[in-house]
């Protein structure tokens, strides 16, 4: 039972990287979802000595990589109409809004293999060990999709007090 | 991957803002930034990248678990010993061994049974999709039907409910252990959903009406010549009867 209390402790993080992975906050939900429901039925392989964000992170994280795998065999490719149902979104304030958009545009423009990098890093405040684990690759490669995500982003968002979206190539 | 050389120098500061530094290497970068403004600049930018991020996905944080997740967490997995299971179990046994006593020829309840948890199990798993319930809507049913028809190998209808309040959604092809069905969706006004699930009945043996109860989840199965049946929901027993009812007269007519 211990396990199902510390794993619903969890649910607003969980919530917050998937919803960073994917920019949309429905599809992150159903993303959450089968975290949730793949969690439960994996529980005995995860390691109570380390720590249980990370190991849900990474089995979040390999859910998603595989739904776009999935997704790119099958050729779909994402158009507005996907994008967020306005009823499932709840509306921050209208600056909030322009930032959430600003940041998801911004993000949607990276490598996945940098998105997530720079979201385990910079949002989550994860350990580059931790992330090097969660996303399978050295710590050194952790490093340089980390600088490169980083640059793009100034390359994107600009350097001001608030984030401009810039029109790149 | 190859990385130009003052990358080296970069991935310092960034290991520096992020944390990963500390004692005396992490003095010697502070003293570094106090004199060398391109790095600063940097390590600036950063920092407000991630007050960005954090801005536009903190609230996140706090708001209302949606209840498909809050019901994936009470979710129990291959197992389930809550009373109602027991005595639906239980019941079941007390069918089962009642239609061994008659020495029916028509019934097979371990196949209908199983059926009856494949269907289960598909209704728990898609019912709560709300935004890829189903794979073919209902504004295409025609294909919708052919194409299932196709692999299930039998000829199916789809049978019209809005009599009891349920509107078709739309269907999906699921596997059946080694074999294909056919998952049908319908919805009240109310969103409750309810599912039918259909299958080859290789033996082409009939049974009766039967009804099991499972994680809050109501099926009445039933196996008819060439086909089983199997109608699920979150509703009471006499609905899902009354429902089956009407699935069998549209195969029926």
């Amino acid at each position: 039972m211990t396990f199902r209390a510390d794993l619903t402790a969890e649910i607003p993080y969980l919530r917050r990287f998937a919803r960073a992975l994917t920019g949309d906050p429905a599809l992150a939900d159903d993303l959450v979802q089968d975290c949730v429901e793949r969690a439960l039925v994996k529980s005995h392989l995860y390691d109570p000595t380390r720590p249980l964000r990370a190991w849900l992170y990474a089995v979040l994280r390999n859910i998603h990589v595989s739904g776009l795998r999935r997704e790119r065999r099958a050729g779909i490719v994402k158009t507005v109409d996907d994008l967020s149902d306005p009823e499932v979104m709840q509306r921050p304030s209208q600056e909030g809004e322009t930032l959430f958009l600003q940041v998801t545009a911004a993000l949607d423009r990276l490598p996945d293999q940098q998105r997530e990098v720079v979201v385990l890093v910079a949002l989550e405040e994860m350990s580059y060990r931790d992330v090097a684990e969660i996303t399978g690759v050295p710590v050194g490669t952790v490093m340089s999709r980390l600088s490169r995500a980083r640059s793009a982003l100034r390359e994107l968002i600009g350097e001001g007090a608030k984030p401009s979206l810039r029109r790149v190539k | 991957m190859t990385e130009p050389a003052n990358n080296s120098e970069d991935w310092s500061l960034h290991a520096y803002a992020d944390g990963e530094i500390a004692g005396q290497e992490c003095r010697a970068l502070d003293e570094r930034l106090a004199t060398d403004p391109e790095a600063r600049a940097k390590v600036e930018a950063w920092r407000r990248q991630k007050s960005w991020l954090k801005e536009a996905f903190d609230p996140a944080l706090d708001e209302t678990v949606p209840p498909q997740i809050k019901a994936a967490l009470r979710h129990r997995r291959g197992f389930s010993f809550s009373p109602a299971a027991i005595a639906a179990a239980l019941a079941l046994l007390l069918i089962g061994g009642a239609a061994g006593w008659f020495g029916s020829q028509q019934m097979n309840p371990p196949k209908a049974m199983e059926f009856a948890d494949l269907a289960i199990e598909a209704h728990e798993i898609y019912s709560r999709e709300s935004r890829h319930a189903v794979e073919v809507a209902a504004n295409d049913s025609e294909h919708l039907t052919t194409w299932l028809s196709k692999r299930v190998g039998q000829k199916l209808v789809i049978p019209d409910l809005s009599a009891r309040g349920y509107s078709f959604m739309g269907g999906r092809l699921l596997a059946a252990g080694d074999q294909p069905a056919a998952q049908f969706m319908y919805e009240d006004q109310a969103k409750r959903r309810i599912t039918i699930f259909l299958t080859a009945n290789a033996g082409g043996r009939e049974s009766k009406f039967l009804v099991v109860e499972k994680q809050g989840v109501t099926a009445c199965y039933w196996l008819d010549g060439p086909l089983g049946f199997v109608i699920a929901g979150e509703t009471s027993r006499d609905d899902i009867v009354s429902l089956a009812h009407l699935v069998y007269q549209s195969f029926e007519s």
